[in-house]
């Protein structure tokens, strides 16, 4: 029987969401972008604007879904669109900025309350070595939006380090299944 | 092209003279492609800025859709609800930069809405090239 299971991307402009869904999509992904025409363009010339979206095959016909969400909080209604049957959520980082901990604080600030209850990771993109205070100052933030989640770099452009993100995703749903058996309720799936 | 007060102006006259013809029209918006507002005429209750972003990802995707399919560059978007009828369109000589949104009742003329709307866009185009 065929499976589909859903993940979102989400993470302040320019994060790498679109580079993420690039580098794993069996399909050419779908690209919503325009180019900027605000202050963002000083960074990046261009921008999504409606969701990024590509598969990837899991073996026999399961598959993952990938949606990546545009940065803007002005966005935020593709949130409700994109949220039915969400299996977890990245949120995406730019590490290699002196904003980075300013970025991932204006995501949660748009989303905290959408994915208290899903499967989470923070994926610290363009910094291989993150430094003490920066992994010490993310977890701070999801504390204080009290949140839980594995925080882990990446190289958004390779395929590896995405699948790595997937792997602890579904690492945090069975974790998540085990204590919804204890509790007798409904497993996921 | 210049995106300023005085263009500003010119596109909510335009705006302005769709409302005037069109009693049926209850809202129309010219925002910029990347989903903020630009100029607004709104009757009733609609908060520009969703507007505005929600506008954007539509035409995106009516434009993503359409390319994907080798249906060339999209013109405008249209959805019909029980309640109404929406028309996105391109601001032709922006450059792809200005997009406008027409809500209109569901009694009004499609044919008309449409008409409508591309006058707009020509007015709204002139004013910013």
């Amino acid at each position: 029987m065929t499976a589909s299971h859903k993940l979102l991307f989400i993470g302040e402009p320019g994060a790498g969401k679109t580079t993420c869904i690039a580098a794993v999509s069996d399909i050419p992904p779908v690209v919503t972008d325009v180019d900027c025409t605000d202050e963002l363009a000083l960074r990046k010339p261009t921008t999504t604007v409606a969701f990024d979206y590509g598969e990837l095959a899991l073996g026999g016909e399961d598959r993952l879904l990938l949606y990546g969400l545009p940065g803007q909080a002005r966005f935020k209604f593709m949130f409700d669109i994109v949220r039915e049957g969400l299996l977890g959520v990245v949120v995406l980082v730019d590490g290699s900025t002196e904003f980075a901990v300013q970025g991932l604080r204006e995501t949660l600030e748009t989303y905290a309350g959408d994915v208290r209850e899903l499967p989470l990771v923070i994926a610290l993109n363009k910094q291989t070595a993150p430094s003490d205070v920066l992994l010490r100052q993310c977890r701070a933030l999801l504390e204080q939006y009290g949140l839980v989640a594995p925080i882990v770099p990446v190289d958004a452009r390779r395929r590896a380090d995405i699948v790595r993100l997937f792997e602890l995703l579904f690492i945090l749903l069975d974790g998540e299944a085990d204590i919804q058996a204890e509790r007798g309720s409904p497993q996921w799936h | 092209m210049a995106l300023n007060e005085t263009t500003r102006q010119l596109c909510t006259a335009a705006l302005e003279d769709l409302l005037r013809r069109c009693d049926d029209v209850t809202a129309a918006m010219i925002a910029v492609r990347d989903g903020r507002p630009f100029a607004e005429k709104i009757r009733g209750k609609i908060e520009p800025g969703k507007f505005a972003a929600m506008a954007s990802s539509l035409a995106a995707l009516g434009q993503s859709v359409m390319r994907d399919l080798g249906a060339g560059m999209l013109d405008h978007v249209l959805i019909e609800s029980v309640e109404g009828k929406l028309v996105i369109a391109n601001v032709p000589g922006s450059g792809g930069l200005l997009i406008l949104s027409v809500l209109a009742r569901r009694e009004a003329r499609l044919g008309l809405v449409l008409g409508h709307t591309k006058t707009c866009a020509l007015s709204a185009g002139a004013a910013i090239s």
